[in-house]
């Protein structure tokens, strides 16, 4: 904690800078792009990566069935998508080489490349494209992420060996950003012919390696692929990958990983904690990669379907009870930045409103004494009718870090201070679902990666609020407004950009305002790597890092 | 009961017949792994949420409703609890311990990958630990009051240690600082020895304890001064005639060890990255992989009641008194 204060002055020159810095970082999950710190020296091939992950180890490596984010993490190494990101952070074809779209909206025609295989030998082509649709979209592969992602299209049909005619149901104007997701990543139609066990054992697809064995509580194996065709020409060095494979350990606990990257067991370890990033900064054999996630920042929901905080000013008054800030610094040793919007940084529309946020103790008691909240009990917390300002506060365990856990005990003592009563629950993820099937919520801090803004339609959509037959349902702060939904229908159906942007700005201004979140960072997605690991820094549309122009120095 | 006929079938250190006592013990057993199944079933269904979901990718896979009633059809979920109940209870007592919902592959199958390195883990360090426990209990008795008081402060200091806390301990020293000893464990002997400590010291304390105790009362017992009396040495003594009076003790807390150490293994695995039954279990109760569940906890209860049965062999063998009283 006595590290935290010169570290984040170090870091931090100033706030506005470093907002702007991360803006930049967030562009540079740039696809195949070598990093911007200027590696010296000419490229080494050969060697073996290891890459420890302390992500939970997939149940399958398909990340087509289910579809998570360790899913993505190591898919990204040997499956490619139609789309992807480029330095800049804009959307640029990758596997698809161009894509057009009808007046109405409701045909797109998607331009697939030629000349690239499979690692099984099976060509690319648009039959390939349509076989990976299917699967997504056949119950019996259970897809969740890349389902939702492709649920506007109602049929398809291969018209040449590179063109495939989508035909929807109604416009979908974030087609392409889901199109660059991991989770829609196509794979080869022949593997896909398998049995589900064979293909998430060993998914095919046309990355830089391919999987070779699958050890499970230990590691996956991948091997340069040999025949790699890089899709975009523009975006890396010609022929393969540099390194001859990777080897994917699965590392749970943090401080182990940290300790085998020290060790030089592994090369490169990911969720690195703050304390370790904080200690890597200060170590020059080791780097670190800050690579936030597109789609959502990391938030607190207000349940707005209940009481208390189906009252607005008792919302907007727990918004000024929390001191939020200053857990963050000492908490994170500056590894984390303080969010203001519903999006990521990463996201190009992002609306950030730092002036409707903020400590302030008198702006809130004044608030919940306008709320009717006046009296206080024998424990100084505040009563209305009789009951007690209690709010239910389940937390996942195993979604939330130890940091995250420690601010939101903070959080629970500053409002304890505005007489407001946080119980906080650490929970397993099943029992943390189980209070949220339930409604036995109040607030809530829930992740969600999806490239582009229109994850504010899975969020704050009042369809959303319908759960699932599993009884999902991901708008956690339950907002039901009528103008919302419209403005969300209609910037997800524009054409037309600047009206698309417009439309997305009043739609984050009125989730913002109504306060039923309280943004806290991006969602942290950070690496820790050998200073020997040269050129790591390209990653994909949801900043999982690819090793395409990665090399290992001696 | 003693007719001569039974007398003659009675091994060292057992009253009834062996085949009696291995009949009572496997009965035993037998009722155990009932209770134990038995409260996983019933136990697991109270916690909210639908097993389906997790058949289909876990809490919040927003699986569709069709693909939901195809996963209950085809695991049995739809049918009355005692009817899952009976037909769960007959599957494992033919041997079928199901499919894992998250892996997707028969339990069975994941459980004869696990087993070994858990076993491995396990019974290396109730080997370390009880020669430490010898070492530290036999040099304190025989070093005055002081060695005795510090012996038994060092026990009772390693018998409270956390595991999560030592395994960080021992990484930063050993790994980070020292660079002697890898963090992340292999079955090679350099890979074995911070995890087999983990689990060794905390135990090792305990049975020093009890072994130091026993030592001390037998060091001053009739048979010591007797023997004594006959010329033996001090160490003759020890060997020959007080250190199996501290054994009894702590064999028959290594039953109890062994479960402990299964228990430990969750963490330990964890932490040094260790494939094996006790990592395995983590996950699959954060995933709701029930058959997963069932399978590590039927496993470890039955490995429980052969230790236990072990144990009480080897101290009905050590000390022939037992069960002819």
């Amino acid at each position: 904690m006595t590290l935290a204060r010169p570290l984040a002055t170090r870091l931090l020159p100033a706030a506005t800078a470093l907002a702007a810095a991360l803006v930049l970082a967030g562009c540079s999950p740039a696809a195949m792009t070598p990093d911007a710190s200027g590696e010296s020296g000419s490229p080494v091939t050969g060697g073996t990566l290891v890459y420890a992950s302390g992500d939970a180890e997939p149940a399958c490596l398909d990340p087509h069935v289910g579809g998570n984010f360790p899913q993505a993490l190591i898919a990204s190494q040997y499956l490619e998508s139609l789309y992807t990101k480029d330095a800049d952070g804009a959307l640029i074809p990758w596997l698809a080489e161009d894509s057009t779209v009808s007046d109405d909206g409701l045909t797109r025609i998607v331009k697939i490349r030629t000349g690239i295989s499979f690692t099984d030998g099976t060509a690319l082509n648009a039959d390939a494209v349509k076989a990976n649709f299917e699967h997504l979209l056949n119950p019996a592969t259970t897809s969740s992420t890349g389902y939702l992602a492709l649920g506007k299209i109602a049929s398809m049909q291969a018209v040449d060996a590179s063109t495939l005619e989508l035909k929807l149901k109604s416009p979908d104007n974030s087609l392409l950003e889901s199109f660059s997701m991991p989770w829609v990543a196509i794979e080869s139609p022949t593997a896909l012919k398998r049995s589900q066990a064979d293909n998430c054992a060993a998914p095919v697809g046309t990355g830089p390696f391919k999987v070779e064995s699958w050890k499970k509580q230990d590691s996956v194996k991948l091997v340069r692929n040999a025949g790699y065709v890089l899709p975009d020409p523009k975006a890396g060095h010609a022929g393969g990958a540099y390194l001859d494979a990777i080897t994917w350990r699965f590392i749970p606990e943090a401080a182990t990983r940290y300790a085998a990257l020290q060790a030089g067991e592994v090369q490169i370890i990911d969720n690195a904690q703050p304390d370790a990033i904080a200690a890597a900064e200060k170590n020059t054999s080791i780097k670190h990669l800050d690579a936030p996630r597109p789609g959502a920042s990391n938030r607190v929901e207000l349940n707005s379907s209940k009481p208390p905080f189906n009252d607005v000013l008792v919302r907007e008054a727990f918004i000024h009870a929390v001191n939020v800030n200053a857990s963050i610094d000492s908490l994170f040793f500056g590894t984390a930045v303080r969010s203001y919007s519903p999006l990521s940084s990463v996201e190009p529309l992002a609306l950030s409103e730092e002036s409707l946020f903020g400590y302030d103790r008198a702006k809130a008691a004044k608030l919940l004494d306008e709320a009717g909240w006046s009296q206080r009990d024998s424990e100084g917390y505040r009563v209305k009718d009789g009951t007690r300002l209690s709010l239910s506060f389940p937390v996942s365990t195993s979604q939330s870090i130890p940091a995250e856990q420690s601010l939101f005990e903070q959080m629970q003592a500053t409002a304890k201070e505005s007489g407001l009563e946080i119980k906080i629950k650490l929970l397993d993820l099943s029992s943390w679902y189980g209070e949220l099937f339930t409604n036995n919520y109040n607030l809530v801090s829930a992740p969600y990666t999806k490239v582009g803004p229109s994850v504010l339609s899975v969020l704050f959509h009042s369809d959303s609020t319908i759960p699932a037959p599993s009884g999902y349902f991901a708008n956690l702060s339950q907002v039901k407004d009528p103008s919302l939904d419209a403005l969300l229908a209609a910037a997800g159906t524009t054409k037309d950009l600047a009206e698309r942007k417009d439309l997305y700005t009043q739609a984050q201004k009125k989730v913002l305002e109504g306060y039923y979140l309280l943004p806290l960072y991006n969602q942290q997605n950070h690496f820790l790597y050998s200073a020997k690991l040269k050129n790591v820094g390209a990653t994909t549309a949801v900043a999982t890092p690819t090793f395409f122009d990665t090399w290992l120095s001696n | 009961m003693s007719t001569p006929a039974a007398a003659s079938t009675r091994a060292p250190g057992f009253s009834e017949s062996p085949v009696r006592w291995l009949l009572g013990k496997i009965g035993g057993g037998i009722f155990v792994l009932w209770a134990v199944a038995t409260a996983i079933f019933f136990g697991i269904r109270m916690i909210p949420g639908d097993p389906a979901e997790a058949i289909m990718g876990g809490p919040g896979s927003q699986a569709s409703a069709e693909a939901l009633a195809g996963a209950r059809s085809q695991y049995g979920l739809d049918q009355p609890l005692y009817v899952q109940y009976f037909g769960q209870l007959w599957r494992l007592a033919t041997g079928d311990l199901g499919t894992s919902y998250s892996l997707k592959t028969p339990v069975s199958e994941v459980l004869g990958e696990l087993i070994p390195p858990t076993l491995i883990l396990a019974i290396l360090a109730l080997l370390v630990a009880w020669a430490m426990a010898l070492v530290v209990a036999v040099l304190s008795t025989r070093s005055g009051a002081l060695g005795s008081a510090l012996g038994s402060g060092l026990e009772i200091v390693s018998a409270a240690v956390p595991h999560f806390w030592l395994a960080s301990v021992l990484i930063l020293v050993f790994s980070t600082m020292l660079g002697w000893l890898p963090p992340v464990s292999t079955n090679t002997a350099a890979g074995l020895a911070l995890p087999v400590i983990t689990l060794a010291l905390p135990l090792a304390g305990f049975l020093g304890q009890v072994m130091r105790d026993t030592l001390m009362e037998a060091q001053r017992s009739a048979f010591a001064l007797s023997a004594r009396a006959r010329g033996e040495s001090e160490i003759g003594v020890l060997l020959r005639h007080s250190l199996r009076h501290a054994a009894l003790p702590a064999i028959a807390l290594s039953g109890w060890a062994f479960g402990s150490l299964l228990s430990g293994a969750v963490v330990v695995e964890s932490i040094f990255a260790r494939p094996g039954l006790g990592r395995s279990l983590l996950s699959a109760v954060t995933s709701r992989d029930i058959p997963m569940v069932t399978g590590v906890a039927l496993i470890s209860a039955a490995a429980y009641v052969v230790i236990m049965a072990l144990s009480d062999l080897a101290e009905r063998l050590a000390d022939p008194r037992i069960g002819t009283s």
